[in-house]
């Protein structure tokens, strides 16, 4: 009966992440002219002219391509960065790091908004104007306080002794970071590196301002680029939903193995 | 021993994060405080040294205080909705044997699509007159365009939209949990529910903490998703305030009231992460 | 140490990529001159605006023209130029303008005056309302490229139907909406757009200017008077009173308007021209039965549209203002505008066009467009006009959805536009 309960529970837990994407695979299939039309909630037909359509109007491939390596690189470069920085807060117990985290926690809480204009303005006198690394390193700046406090989070539930062991053992402290504390610390490594990289790949307000041409589009500026002046194409929005989603998801399902891997049903009770 | 002389190191460590951050976010920054104290309207010419009246001006403004009282319903409701939310799903996956993994990647499904076409989607889900909701439900409720409904019916896309952020979280937060307590439990004979609360959530707090900070954080500076969604509206019935700062920036090229409007949020989301902590503390005892 | 040195590998592979990414289009070949045409992105095939651009390249060598698109949203590209203009970046040379925003870049100091391109007696070749809405303190500062304008859409075949004729008043229409409605079912009256954003001033100031009030008049703010009064409370009858409006307006703008006409269930729309090419499609439900006119006026008033349209200045801070201007000068002439129309329907500012056999061939349209065009008014010409909307958009909006009344509504917009130009004097 319990499992019954439960077995519902998670159907509707799945339905509920699911519908309203599933509505826009169902969009991105449907003819034209039956775009707005309810009923039929199915079309008659089906149509792979929207997806078509999105690459060939655009160079949405390059669009893609460029997501991707900024979000890849972002990603990196704050675990790179982050990971030695929750390690110093953490193990290394620096003095006043309470002040450093609520510190970097801050640089979090101004919205983009208003930080965009000087940044652009910061962006522009480096001459990284139009350029993917201008996004790499921006993204990789704003997503530094979330990865440094999941990071510290992770690093101080490894438990001391093990540290210490290793050190005893005769590894120098970045030695100890990279062999024991890394692995040990996977799940918030990934758990971090999973959300920058959605973060990046999201991300619409910088992409915007400081990019110009397709040399440096990232996706969200493409799709924002398919509605004309009052038209605005749901089939092809749809198909793009679509499209840049999937890949995401799959990145996220193959990299879970580390995130989830250790729960077991016996282990966690209630 | 020479675990000492770490003390002397561990600002290598903390430099190359320290230097990015300040070389691409000191600047900003500062300039939006200082911004924030000038008169700077860019259809007037050089700003104006100006002191704290933009914060009075902000103090006696009832825009101010609607997008406030709008954020912080968002923001609380959202927050609280996605929490809840968030640890009942954590805890289900957790359960689940097998197909997990296929799982886990539709449970991250609202998260990875962009704003912008989810904001859309749900936009039109929404609609009054053609949207999927109202001809399923066979209901004609005008969701988006009553003062009444419109705010909520953007938190129930915001909470749609980042419980997996949570999930996320705070399985691997459950990951870390070692089984040797839970086994030791199961010893005691303690029953499902006492494990839960007696040391599933304790254990879990770290986790959760850092999700609720982050959370409203972001609830407080919700931008993209409301504006594509009502734009404000209506009536000003979902202007949030980073939506009243957005136009008060960039529509009403209002640099210096837009700055003292962005330190508004800054100390809302300050507020509210030490009465967070606090509340940790306290719960922890 | 494996470990490290494959993510070191990984992490120095990934800025690489981006650096070399980030190297992309390379500069201008030495002795060139680049002329960047910022603009929102024109729907449809982008080769006709570049066999243009093409042609103003080889009439003038040794510039290349660079063609950049932003979004089409108004607000973004507002924001854009707001971020790039203010901090006098040389980024892009030509831009386009919504008709809204020439006096507030003006003002700025953003825009270079192009007075010399549009001399007195050229004026007289575009329509009256944009030359209007680009010309501060006497200067003109762009070049009108496309007009808009609202117009009256109605089903014919359901008029023919039931007998009524095209109506001429906003009584007329909703006594004849009225009787429709009892008549078909799930027919809508009248709708149009009434979500808090910039198309709900649009649809206002159409009320406001057919009953013969306003916003502004020699400068000074004239909201809260009793002409005004009786427009608005029009507006909201539409929704309250006389049930002709569904309450769904307070979420629609042109798009969903256009679907629920688009889908035969609604009598009246009121919208700009280009749904018109988007109902005479093969699919659309609406085909043939659709006809169009100049909006309705008030009892004693005369007919008003609100003015759109795009039209295209010079970037202050260019390093090639010269060549840029030649371009706008290109862009605008009426071979450009011709070929324009043809390509993406747009309607040129040029009344010259409107007597064009082979344009009128291809969009009928424009004989009824023209008498619109011509009196189509700008909306109030002021540099601070994107505040004044603000405040407008949030107290229309209150009138529509039911939280506030016509008359409190405006008494408030009043004060907040007068303490706005007060401030700013």
């Amino acid at each position: 009966m319990r499992s019954a309960l439960r077995a519902a529970a998670l159907a509707l837990v799945v339905g509920y992440c699911l519908a309203p994407f599933l509505w826009q695979v169902i969009t991105s299939l449907r003819p034209t002219a039956e775009l707005m039309s309810l009923p039929p909630l199915i079309p008659t037909r089906v149509t792979g002219e929207h997806y078509a359509a999105i690459f060939h109007g655009h160079p949405f491939l390059r669009i893609i391509a460029n997501s991707a390596l900024v979000a890849a690189g972002a990603t990196l470069l704050a675990l790179a960065l982050g990971a030695p920085a929750a390690f110093a807060l953490s193990i290394l117990r620096v003095r006043g790091r309470a002040v450093i985290l609520a510190g970097v926690l801050g640089i979090s809480m101004f919205p983009p908004i208003a930080t965009v204009s000087p940044l652009f303005l910061v962006l522009s006198t480096l001459g990284l104007h139009d350029t993917l690394f201008a996004l790499v390193i921006t993204y990789t700046a704003f997503s530094l306080p979330l990865a440094v406090w999941l990071l510290t989070n992770f690093f101080g539930a490894v438990p001391r002794e093990i540290y210490i062991a290793a050190r005893v053992d005769g590894c120098t402290a970045f030695g100890a970071l990279v062999r024991v504390v890394l692995p040990l610390a996977a799940p918030g490594l990934l758990a971090a590196g999973l959300l920058t990289f959605v973060f990046a790949w999201n991300e619409f307000l910088f992409a915007l301002t400081f990019t110009a041409t397709e040399a440096a589009r990232t996706v969200p500026v493409g799709i924002a680029l398919f509605p004309g002046l009052h038209e605005v194409p749901y089939g092809e929005i749809a198909a793009a939903a679509v499209t840049v989603t999937l890949p995401v998801v799959v990145l996220a399902a193959f990299f879970q193995r580390r995130i989830i891997e250790g729960l077991t049903a016996g282990a966690v009770k209630g | 021993m020479k675990l000492e002389r770490e003390l002397d190191r561990p600002l290598w460590y903390l430099l190359p994060g320290g230097l990015l951050l300040v070389v691409v976010t000191l600047f900003p920054l500062g300039h939006v405080l200082w911004l924030s104290l000038q008169r700077h309207s860019l259809l007037h010419g050089p700003p104006r040294f100006v002191g704290l009246d933009n914060y009075l001006r902000l103090a006696g403004d009832e825009r101010f205080w609607n997008a406030l009282a709008n954020t912080a319903y968002f923001a609380a409701v959202s927050v609280a909705l996605e929490l809840a939310l968030g640890l009942a799903i954590a805890l289900m996956i957790a359960r689940v044997r097998r197909g997990r993994r296929l799982l886990y990647g539709v449970i991250l499904l609202p998260w990875a699509v962009p704003t912008a076409v989810s904001a859309r989607m749900w936009e039109w889900m929404y609609d009054a007159e053609i949207g999927v909701l109202n001809y399923l439900a066979g209901t004609h409720v005008n969701w988006l365009g009553s003062p009444a409904w419109a705010l909520n019916a953007a938190i129930a896309m915001d909470v749609w939209k980042s419980t997996p952020f949570v999930v996320l979280l705070l399985l691997a937060g459950l990951q870390g949990i070692p089984r040797d307590v839970y086994r030791a439990a199961a010893v005691d004979g303690a029953s499902g529910w006492s494990v839960l609360v007696r040391i599933t959530l304790p254990l879990l707090a770290p986790v959760m903490l850092v999700a609720l900070v982050f959370r409203t954080i972001d609830a407080f500076r919700v931008f993209d998703a409301i504006y594509v969604l009502t734009g404000g509206g209506p009536a000003d019935s979902t202007e949030t305030l980073s939506i009243y700062a957005y136009k008060v920036l960039f529509q009403g090229l209002e640099f210096g009231y837009g700055s003292a409007l962005a330190v508004s949020v800054f100390v809302c989301v300050g507020l509210a992460a030490l009465f967070y902590a606090r509340l940790m503390r306290e719960a922890l005892r | 140490m494996r470990r490290v040195s494959r993510g070191a590998r990984a992490l120095c592979l990934a800025c690489g990529a981006a650096l070399v990414a980030a190297c992309g289009a390379g500069g201008p070949a030495p002795g060139q001159t680049v002329v960047v045409f910022k603009h929102g992105k024109l729907f449809g095939d982008p080769a006709p605006l570049r066999a243009l651009l093409d042609e103003f390249e080889r009439q003038h060598p040794g510039v290349v023209v660079r063609d950049e698109t932003l979004p089409a949203g108004s607000d973004e590209q507002h924001q854009f130029y707001a971020i790039n203009l203010q901090a006098r970046s040389a980024a892009f040379d030509v831009l386009a303008v919504d008709v809204i925003w020439v006096a507030e870049f003006a003002h700025a100091g953003w825009l270079q005056e192009l007075t010399r391109l549009l001399p007195p007696a050229e004026r007289a070749a575009f329509f009256p309302g944009p030359i209007e809405a680009v010309t501060h303190q006497g200067r003109v500062y762009a070049v009108p490229w496309f007009v808009d304008a609202g117009l009256l859409y109605y089903r014919k075949d359901l008029l023919e139907k039931h007998a009524f004729p095209v109506p001429r008043t906003w009584e007329e229409l909703v006594r004849t909406a009225r009787a429709v409605m009892a008549r078909e079912p799930r027919i809508a009256g009248f709708v149009w757009q009434g979500k808090q954003y910039e198309g709900l001033v649009c649809n206002a100031l159409e009320y406001l200017w057919s009953n013969g009030g306003g916003v502004l008049s020699g400068g000074r703010i004239v909201l809260d008077t009793p002409r005004n009064r009786q427009a608005l409370a029009f507006m909201s009858d539409l929704v309250h009173r006389f049930g002709v409006t569904p309450g769904s307006v307070t979420t629609a703008t042109e798009e969903p308007s256009r679907h629920v006409f688009g889908q035969g269930r609604a009598l009246f729309m009121r919208n700009w021209p280009y749904a018109w090419r988007l109902f005479q499609d093969p699919g659309s439900r609406v085909h043939g039965k659709v006809g169009v006119t100049t909006l309705p006026h008030f009892e004693g008033g005369i007919p008003a549209a609100t003015l759109g349209g795009w039209q295209l200045a010079v970037n202050r801070h260019s390093r090639q203002a010269a060549a840029a201007s030649e371009l706008v000068r290109h862009l605008t002439s009426v071979q450009a505008q011709k070929r324009l129309a043809l390509a993406y329907g747009f309607q040129p500012a040029r009344t010259a066009l409107y007597r064009d056999p082979e344009l009128l061939a291809a969009q009928p349209l424009l004989q009824v467009l023209e008498r619109v065009f011509a009196t189509a008014r700008p909306r109030p010409v002021t540099p601070y006009y994107v505040r004044v909307s603000q405040v407008l958009q949030s107290e229309l909006s209150a009138i529509i959805s039911g939280r506030k009344s016509p008359e409190a509504a405006l008494a408030a917009a009043e004060r907040k536009l007068r303490k706005i130009l007060a401030d700013e004097a």
